[in-house]
């Protein structure tokens, strides 16, 4: 899976100034699935938008974006609704969690459409993120952090082409953070899958491709 | 799907859910059984075997200015009389015949004061008559003209005349008694019988003579010109026809409006009826506009959450089945419990009709079971339309 940008840019951005971007209004940007990218740029530059036009939560951008070579704007809502079960996955800024379920519950509710992990492997990843003990709590009374990682184990649970990532490290520890990239690594290059991870600035990540907005 | 319905239902205010249920089943009840009763209405006022008897209705021509100003002759012609006889509520048509020359009586007795008059006579036939008498009835070398007056005449002379005058008030079984004397003026012949009132008619307001007779005596005696009949007299055997006051009214005829009364009930029944069926028509239309806010309220309450889903990779089609299995469940269960109710109604008043001598069908026909999922199918469809829209929205913001 490949996407490429055509002088991309999203539409509340037009005034905002974009020379040197590597992608916004770029000639030619790609994402390809065989690499990991690394999206660093200080806030207001656009990173969650990034993500959320590959992932097809909005529309409102000039330019184009094809998606293996077929404009994007011709994928109709039941296509991205399909694409975002098995081939594409977000862990979310806002997290996106169901509060008022458990995050066992909130990782189930993935994790059964495609029953890509089985029970056991989504507890072992809990163990290795230490929220095994909370799997049974509602979410809405876990840490930030913990909440954190139950929704990358929550991203890991469904097959993909490309995983995205919003700043999902922003309130883990450098121990845990390390932990949960090896996880996160370890299933992208198991499934072949392309990794877009966005920071505020390098944590010292280990990715392919570094880019600047 | 569990995870869905866990999201979407659980917590959320079902009452007024509960509220369109009920009032819903209120709507069909009405209607089911409205219809039902108009069906079986139908029934028990167009069966006149036991009800009814065939009526008899007198039809006249109304008068107008030209008969006072003596232009044309009132009554009815050929054609018209043939007209009424082809009518599909007239199952038999009779004019009324009159004299064609003058008749006068008068009575000589010791018992009440001497008293003379012009008289007229009409007849009709004899199956027409409401007074049965070995009397009536007329042969050649009869001795006496039977008569029969109408039982108004008697209350009028009895209620009226005598007590202001001081006569004495006469018993019907008394008027038998009373001798007078009847006189045939022809053009050249004249004649005098003896009359004998032989009874009193509450059907035919004139003074009737049996029909052979006045055939015979008209003509013997008769001279003047044959008028054509003022009234005619029909027997119709449903006498509830609205068509019968319609035909009356258009063809500009005049008949006592009285005797057509159960015609005008049910026409009044029938009214009602369909006012009712309109009513429950109304409910049943505000009960769909209740499930239809509260399906939209609960899909609005939960807008973060399915939008949310959204996100996760649910179409607005997958977010919307919880909310639909609902709703076909409730519309089942409105469907099975107004059908029940209507069941129940039915059959109740059946059982009192029944005791009143009247056929009223107890179960429901086809027609009431085809309306009642008709209708489910539109609340279904409009609702399941509403939901998918109020979910795609949100989906697409």
């Amino acid at each position: 899976m490949t996407y490429r940008f055509e002088y991309l840019i999203p539409l509340p951005m037009k005034e905002v100034p974009t020379e040197g971007s590597q992608v916004w209004e770029a000639a030619s940007a790609s994402f390809s699935q065989e690499n990991s990218y690394l999206v660093e740029a200080p806030s207001g530059r656009g990173k969650t938008s990034l993500l959320s036009i590959m992932y097809g939560l909005r529309k409102d951008y000039s330019g184009k974006l094809f998606i293996n070579d077929r404009d994007s704007r011709g994928i109709r809502s039941p296509e991205w609704s399909a694409m975002r079960k098995t081939q594409l996955s977000y862990i979310f800024q806002g997290l996106e969690l169901f509060d008022d379920m458990s995050a066992w519950d909130n990782i189930m509710l993935k994790n059964h459409i495609t029953r890509h992990k089985t029970q056991q492997q989504i507890r072992n990843m809990a163990a290795q993120l230490n929220i095994e003990p909370f799997l049974q709590k509602h979410c809405g009374i876990l840490s930030f952090g913990q909440r954190q990682r139950v929704a990358i184990i929550r991203a890991l649970c469904q097959p993909f082409y490309f995983l995205f990532a919003d700043e999902c490290f922003s309130h883990i520890d450098k121990q845990n953070s390390a932990v949960a990239m090896d996880l996160i690594r370890e299933e992208c290059r198991a499934g072949g899958a392309g990794l877009v991870l966005t920071s505020l600035g390098n944590n010292g990540h280990d990715v392919d491709i570094t880019l600047s907005l | 799907m569990k995870y869905l319905f866990q999201i979407l239902w659980k917590d959320q205010s079902r009452w007024h859910l509960l509220w369109a249920v009920l009032g819903t089943i209120a709507g069909f009840v009405l209607l089911l059984t409205g219809i039902h009763f108009y069906e079986n209405m139908n029934q028990v006022l167009t069966e006149n075997e036991d009800l009814l008897d065939p009526e008899y209705i007198i039809v006249n021509k109304e008068v107008g200015i030209g008969q006072t100003l003596g232009l044309g002759n009132g009554g009815f012609s050929e054609e018209e009389i043939a007209e009424i006889s082809q009518q599909p509520f007239a199952e038999q048509v009779a004019p009324f015949i009159s004299n064609e020359f003058p008749i006068s009586a008068y009575t000589r007795s010791r018992q009440f004061p001497n008293f003379s008059t012009e008289l007229f006579f009409e007849a009709v036939p004899d199956a027409f008559v409401d007074v049965k008498s070995d009397d009536w009835g007329w042969e050649t070398g009869k001795d006496h003209i039977p008569v029969i007056l109408p039982q108004d005449y008697l209350n009028l002379y009895n209620f009226g005349f005598s007590q202001s005058q001081g006569l004495p008030q006469i018993p019907k079984e008394m008027i038998g008694m009373l001798q007078f004397s009847v006189v045939l003026k022809g053009a050249t012949e004249k004649a005098t019988y003896p009359g004998r009132i032989i009874g009193f008619s509450n059907r035919i307001n004139s003074i009737l003579v049996p029909y052979d007779f006045l055939t015979w005596a008209n003509e013997k005696f008769g001279y003047l010109e044959q008028p054509r009949p003022s009234r005619i007299i029909l027997v119709s055997p449903d006498p509830t026809d609205p068509e019968i006051i319609r035909f009356i009214d258009e063809m500009g005829y005049d008949t006592i409006r009285e005797k057509l009364k159960s015609s005008r009930l049910n026409i009044i029944l029938k009214f009602v009826l369909s006012f009712l069926v309109l009513i429950a028509g109304i409910i049943i239309g505000l009960a769909f506009l209740i499930f239809l806010l509260s399906l939209q309220l609960m899909i609005s309450r939960s807008a973060e959450k399915i939008r949310r889903l959204s996100k996760l990779g649910y179409h607005h089609s997958e977010i919307s089945r919880p909310y639909i299995i609902v709703l076909f469940i409730l519309l089942f269960i409105v469907t099975a419990i107004a059908l029940a109710i209507s069941a129940v109604i039915s059959g109740k008043m059946a059982a009192m009709a029944a005791e009143w001598n009247m056929e009223v069908g107890a179960s429901l026909s086809g027609t009431i079971y085809l309306v009642s999922i008709g209708l489910v199918i539109v609340l279904f469809v409009l609702n399941t339309f509403s939901i998918y829209l109020g979910t795609k929205k949100l989906c697409k913001e």
